[in-house]
């Protein structure tokens, strides 16, 4: 139980604290998480003074909407 | 294989052949690391006028004989530690030059929140490099932290061809604070072990 309840602080301690190489699976990860955030994040969110429409995001809340 | 990996050996096939005839031209690749930096330099100026798939373009271009350059000097068996020095030095001028273009263009656009959220990030870019620097002269290596310039630089093209460079500058941004501050934990960490009283 306190290795299951410590696991969520060890992997943003080893996310944080990166050792990995690049073309391991953790690389993997963190590269679909930043992608992720990038492309789908709204421009409108961050302020992006240069970006062209909703993102996808902002996108699937409008057709909610 | 990684996703990641496939990617790399997938880019590695034309690379190889542009090594090839590097070397069999014999450029030296202090020229080629040179080259390099005037193709990022006029990267800069399409970034500074929101020119951004040509700005793309212009990196892949120039990010090309960034990458080559240590490879030639391999093949060609002329490694050097100034050329090792040079293509450091030249390196920081090419990422320097790719923010200032942002900067400029933010500023342009009267977006001095943007303007700032870049210069942060050249600072922190810029930094991550020179931890790292200055460890490896005190300790054997400080290979720590994410956000090293391969993934800048990859980076910056994915937000210049989709145009989410906002959100690359945060990523680039936050990602280089983390890694910097690894590298000074990780120094701090090395050298306590090394200064510890027998």
């Amino acid at each position: 139980v306190k290795r299951l309840l410590l696991m969520p602080a060890v992997v943003v301690w080893n996310a944080l604290f990166w050792t990995y190489e690049r073309a391991t699976w953790q690389y993997d990860l963190m590269v679909i998480t930043i992608l992720a955030f990038v492309w789908l994040t709204p421009p409108g969110w961050l302020g992006d003074p240069t970006a062209s429409g909703p993102g996808l995001i902002q996108w699937i809340l409008e057709k909610i909407r | 294989m990684t996703f990641t990996g496939a990617i790399g050996a997938a880019c590695m096939f034309p690379l190889r052949a542009i090594i090839n005839l590097c070397v069999a031209l014999r450029i030296h690749p202090n020229l080629l690391t040179f080259i390099g930096v005037l193709f990022n330099v006029a990267a800069a100026v399409a970034l500074a006028v929101g020119r951004f798939v040509t700005a793309g373009v212009i990196m892949i271009v120039a990010n090309i004989f960034d990458f080559i350059d240590g490879k030639v000097a391999r093949e060609l068996h002329i490694e050097t530690a100034f050329g090792g020095f040079w293509d450091s030095v030249m390196d920081r001028f090419s990422d320097i030059s790719l923010f200032i273009g942002l900067i400029y263009l933010y500023a342009q656009l009267g977006r001095t929140d943007y303007v700032m959220v870049t210069a942060l990030s050249m600072m922190f870019a810029v930094m991550t490099s020179y931890t790292r620097a200055r460890a490896e002269s005190i300790i054997p290596k400080c290979k720590v932290g994410f956000m090293e310039r391969p993934e800048r630089i990859v980076l910056f093209m994915i937000g210049a061809f989709t145009n989410r460079m906002a959100a690359v500058l945060w990523v680039i941004g936050v990602l280089s604070v983390v890694s910097v501050a690894d590298r000074i934990f990780y120094t701090w960490r090395e050298l306590r072990t090394v200064e510890a009283p027998q």
